[in-house]
């Protein structure tokens, strides 16, 4: 899998040409350009049964320039392409916001909107089948945090490698991790941890560290804060299939925690085209879960009607397509109730690590 | 003795104020301030349309310090002045307007008039109405303080003393009337508020300059509005005219019976009604089996009964419907335009009609502007001659008629056809009428009639289709705008840009452009050239497909004498009234050509859009196709107007002497200035009776004989009609 990563700055420039080229040829032919790309929505992915995860089916669909919206989206994706390849000649790279904003000086190719940007940046990866490590673009949404006895090499600036062990050599708020965390950047040395435990929010991840949770269970935790970042599921990935170790994760139990679930463990929708890259299908679901709500009476606050859209939207949603995601769904429509992870308070602060995880672990046999 | 005698009147008129405060206007603190507004509003814009002056009118309200629900209102006019013996009169007489020979349309339907705030004012605060007024004739102004003298229910006048009046610049007021009220009240925002109200009242007097101020208690302005006129023609004055027997009913009837002073029973009927012609008054008593040469004092009520139901059955003329005022469709279209910014205004006046012999006629407009809110209900403006109506909005004959529209068919949001559509418009309807009939003493909400519901229905569905219109014209020329940006601006860019990062040679766009367009385009232009005072419109015509094209383009312009298309680039025809025709030749692929030409005898905003219709194959993006049945309907239309115009000035020549023939036997009786007034409007009538026999043909032919503008005409052939920007 690391071989397919890495690719030469001249085959990155080499595809992002093809996008050009595409364009130019139907031009020079008297027909209106074009950009062709994989149909990015729900109907559209297919579970890859060699890789395990869901990726973008073959539905393609072509963007030409016969209407206005079209041709400004043609022509904001030629001025990223000519702006990567400015920030791959002279070794720069930017964030997407400050492509962006820089995107205010393209005349006509300026984003509305930095999804806008976000969006076609994406669709050059999908179209290039590179990943935007290779534009030279990052998000400036930090990465998650980790604490757990785990011993990593990280490259500094300098471009030095430093060893961090993520219990002894950090504070309360744990290691960083990178933006980018591929082998040329972070190397996973030595663990001494049964299982890793993603957790949705912050309060959560601090109540487990302040309790001592990783000590007493020999558990590495990470942060997720909300729907994880790409650097955040890669690391989870890799401490999956380099140490081969158990990937639990902890969130909310609505269907929003549902999908960020799902981009863990199957792929999301939209990075579809990388999921072998950032998906961990062997990932379990520990809760909260539907029947939690109602096993541990766990105080329940009413579903919205846009929670109700996005449970009926999951029920035909392929990834959710097994008959355990299909029974929490409709439990939770019938119950019509959500909980947040905090709920579990109800029961004083330790009830989290003395009762709830102990007895869900245990049913997974992790401890 | 007298003292209870007293104190039993006096209570007896604060329990009558307080009994009838719903339908006098004053029953809460909002709506009494709205109410005194409203009143001398309505009085100085009557004053001044009888006077024929321009009305410019100003109302202060001023809170009070240390009264937190006392307001006093000053409201200042530019108005003829009330007469020094008449100023008491006006201000303290508690009658209804008494005046039940003749009917016309009047303002002063609601409420107890001025007077009403005189006692309000004296019954809440205790304080006295201070009234300036200046006639013209007189070098001084009248000051006075006019209260109600509560045990004889008449007005007192104290402080009465003659001045100079000078305005605020120190000059001498020529005319006009001031009022100074002190009462109880509060000064609200929104819907139901003054503002509002004198808002709605400068849509639809437009000739009215309207302004306001709202100070607080230390005399700092919390509101203000300003409504200057938008045009100088005034109203044009009303005839009065007498009842028709259709709107009659036994009392009525019985009461001009006792009251007449004619002597037989055939002029009675001719002179106290109209309508009735020689022949219908003699069929008339025919058909009630009462002798002509009865007097109408002994006619018994059972004989009454008869005539009512003989009204019923003997032919009748339709009432003369010059007794109404419409505000004509420009001028409403010049008020909302003022009023509300917008992008599209569609305005409809329709012909005069009568329900119950009362003469009743109809006008509507729908503003529809980005500006407004779009998922709120429209607004919604009733106004009763030229009054607005500010409450029980859902109860109301106008609302009813509005709701009944399936306006999802025009544009509108209207979820499940339901109540008032909602979207980023406002409509108004006014109703001009003789006998306004409302659901309740408290005169906000009119009562059903089925004409009247009709009427309006039709002319909403009118503006309607106009709003249709402009929607799917603004879509295509959005549709228009884009692929003209798409070709002429991204494409070269994206050309542009895909070589350099290739390093390759730019590609021809000519085939791409022809590719992508693959149609005709035609963009239409009209703009007010103030240099040459002149209207100048163009048509761009741009062939973006492969093929040569060629049309005839149509362009409707607004022909009426004093206006001239000039300066026409290509030699054009007339196709017919208000509809001009290029013939074109051949157009090749991404090619183009511009028609100019200009209009003159117009003004600044009068024409900033039209349409453009084509003959010939293929679509063009911007134009419709010319419907050719619509043209057919407009030329026969034409060809029927000239030969009315003949027909009726012909009619006029012969019937003029045979009626005055008639007349003459009953001249005695008749006084000088009635008979002018009849022979001038049976002359009308009758000239039209040559021409029909059933009684609809006369109603039809009554229509036609009233002067409909050619912009009314425009609106009706096209379904639409459009207020540019600049309005």
């Amino acid at each position: 899998m690391n071989s397919s990563r890495g690719k030469t700055n001249e085959s990155v420039v080499a595809s992002l040409h093809e996008v050009a080229e595409e364009m130019h040829n139907k031009m020079m032919k008297g027909t209106a350009p074009t950009m062709s790309l994989p149909v990015r929505t729900k109907k559209n992915i297919e579970f890859n049964k060699r890789l395990g995860v869901f990726k973008y089916g073959k539905k393609r669909s072509i963007r030409d320039a016969t209407s206005l919206r079209s041709a400004n989206q043609l022509l904001r994706a030629l001025h990223i392409i000519e702006f990567i390849e400015e920030m791959i000649d002279n070794g720069k790279s930017s964030t997407l916001r400050e492509m962006y904003y820089i995107s205010e000086a393209w005349g006509h190719g300026k984003f509305g909107s930095q999804n806008e940007s976000n969006n076609l940046a994406e669709d050059l990866e999908i179209v290039t089948k590179c990943m935007r490590e290779d534009f030279k673009l990052r998000p400036e949404e930090d990465g998650a945090r980790m604490i757990g006895d785990i011993t990593i090499n990280e490259r500094n600036r300098k471009g030095d490698w430093m060893t961090i062990n993520a219990r002894d050599d950090v504070g309360d708020s744990g290691y960083g991790v990178p933006y980018n965390v591929e082998s040329e950047k972070l190397r996973l040395i030595a663990n001494d941890v049964d299982f890793i435990m993603a957790i949705e929010t912050g309060g959560m991840f601090d109540r487990l560290v302040e309790n001592g949770f990783d000590e007493e269970h020999r558990a590495g935790l990470l942060h997720l804060k909300g729907q994880p970042a790409r650097s955040t599921r890669r690391i989870l990935k890799r401490m999956n299939e380099e140490w081969n170790l158990p990937i639990v994760v902890f969130l909310d139990g609505d269907p929003w925690s549902f999908r960020i679930f799902a981009s863990i463990a199957y792929g999301a929708i939209k990075t579809a085209h990388i999921s072998e890259y950032l998906a961990t299908p062997s990932a379990t679901y520990l809760g909260i879960t539907a029947d939690d709500i109602m096993a541990y009476d766990l105080p329940a606050d009413d579903l919205s009607s846009k929670d109700i859209e996005a449970l009926k939207a999951e029920l035909t949603d392929p990834r959710f397509a097994d008959g355990w995601w299909q029974d929490q769904i409709n439990m939770m429509l019938e119950l019509g109730k959500k909980a947040e992870q905090q709920s579990l308070a109800k029961y004083g602060l330790d009830f989290v690590t003395d009762t709830y995880l102990p007895e869900k672990l245990a049913g997974l046999g992790l401890i | 003795m007298a003292s209870t005698r007293s104190k039993m009147q006096q209570a007896s008129i604060s329990e009558f104020f307080e009994k009838n405060k719903h339908f006098l206007g004053f029953d809460t603190l909002n709506r009494s301030i709205i109410t005194a507004a409203k009143e001398s509003v309505d009085n100085s814009l009557d004053a001044c349309e009888e006077a024929r002056l321009l009305p410019d009118i100003h109302i202060d309200i001023k809170k009070v310090k240390g009264k937190p629900d006392e307001l006093i209102m000053i409201s200042q006019d530019n108005g003829p002045g009330i007469h020094p013996d008449s100023i008491t009169k006006v201000f303290g007489s508690l009658l209804f307007g008494s005046r039940f020979h003749t009917i016309r349309q009047t303002r002063g339907q609601q409420g107890i008039g001025i007077t009403g705030v005189v006692m309000y004012s004296q019954l809440t605060t205790g304080k006295k109405t201070h009234v300036i007024s200046k006639v013209k004739e007189e070098a001084t102004a009248v000051h006075v303080d006019i209260g109600l003298d509560t045990k004889k229910n008449k007005a007192i006048s104290s402080n009465r003393k003659r001045n100079h009046w000078f305005n605020s610049e120190g000059e001498v007021i020529e005319h006009g009337v001031k009022v100074q009220a002190h009462m109880k009240a509060k000064y609200q925002r929104g819907r139901q508020s003054v503002h509002q109200y004198l808002r709605m009242t400068s849509i639809v007097n437009p000739h009215a300059s309207l302004s306001l101020k709202v100070y607080d208690e230390e005399g700092a302005i919390i509101d203000e509005g300003n409504w200057p006129r938008v045009t100088d023609i005034l109203p044009r004055p009303v005839k009065e005219i007498r009842p028709h027997p259709h709107g009659q009913e036994i009392g009525s009837l019985q009461r001009f019976l006792r009251d007449s002073e004619e002597r037989k029973m055939t002029s009675f009927l001719r002179h106290n009604f109209s309508g009735v012609s020689m022949r219908a008054a003699r069929d008339i008593l025919a058909n009630s089996q009462i002798d002509e040469a009865r007097k109408p004092g002994t006619i018994t009520a059972p004989e009454a009964q008869a005539m009512l139901e003989a009204f019923k059955r003997v032919k009748l003329l339709a009432p003369p419907t010059d007794c109404l005022s419409p505000i004509e469709d420009l001028l409403i279209k010049k008020g909302l335009s003022k009023a509300i910014d917008s992008k599209f205004v569609s305005t409809v006046t329709r012909a005069p009609s009568v329900a119950g012999g009362n003469p009743f006629q109809v006008e509507v407009g729908l503003i529809f502007g980005t500006d407004l809110p779009s998922d709120s209900p429209v607004e919604v403006l009733r106004i009763a001659n030229r009054v607005p109506l500010m409450y029980q909005q859902g109860g109301c004959l106008l609302t009813k008629s509005i709701e009944s529209v399936d306006w999802k068919k025009y544009g509108l949001e209207h979820p499940g056809g339901r109540g008032v559509p909602k979207g980023p418009a406002a409509i108004l309807v006014h109703l001009a009428s003789t006998n306004v009939q409302f659901t309740s003493e408290a005169k906000e909400a009119l009562s059903d009639n089925e004409e009247v519901f009709n009427e309006i229905r039709l002319a909403l569905q009118e503006v309607g289709r106009g709003l249709r219109n402009h929607k799917r014209k603004s879509k295509q020329r959005e549709k228009a705008r884009e692929k003209f940006e798409l070709v002429n601006v991204i494409l070269p860019e994206i050309s542009a840009k895909s070589s350099a990062i290739l390093g390759r040679e730019e590609p021809d766009l000519a085939p791409v452009i022809t590719n992508i367009m693959n149609a005709v385009f035609s963009e239409e232009m009209s703009e007010w050239d103030s240099a040459e005072k002149v209207t100048k419109c163009s048509i761009k015509l741009f062939n973006y497909t492969n093929r040569p094209r060629q049309y005839t383009i149509l362009a409707t312009w607004p022909e009426r004498e004093g206006v001239e298309l000039i300066d026409e680039n290509f030699e054009g025809r007339r196709e017919a009234k208000g509809l001009r025709k290029w013939k074109l030749e051949i157009l090749q692929p991404s090619d183009h050509l511009e028609i100019s030409f200009s209009i003159d005898g117009l003004s600044k905003g009068d024409w900033t859009q039209f349409d453009v219709f084509f003959r010939g194959s293929g679509e063009i993006i911007g134009a419709m196709k010319l419907d050719e049945k619509i043209l057919e309907e407009i030329r026969r239309e034409e060809t029927a107007a000239i030969e009315e115009a003949v027909v009726t000035e012909h009619g006029m020549e012969s019937n003029i002497e045979d009626i005055i023939d008639v007349e003459s036997s009953e001249l005695d009786y008749v006084p000088k200035n009635a008979l002018e007034d009849v022979v001038s409007e049976t002359t009308e009538i009758e000239a039209s009776q040559t021409n029909h026999t059933d009684e609809n043909s006369v109603l039809n032919g009554q229509e036609k004989t009233v002067p409909s503008s050619d912009t009314t005409r425009q609106v009706k052939l096209f379904e639409e009609n459009e207020w540019g920007d600049e309005q």
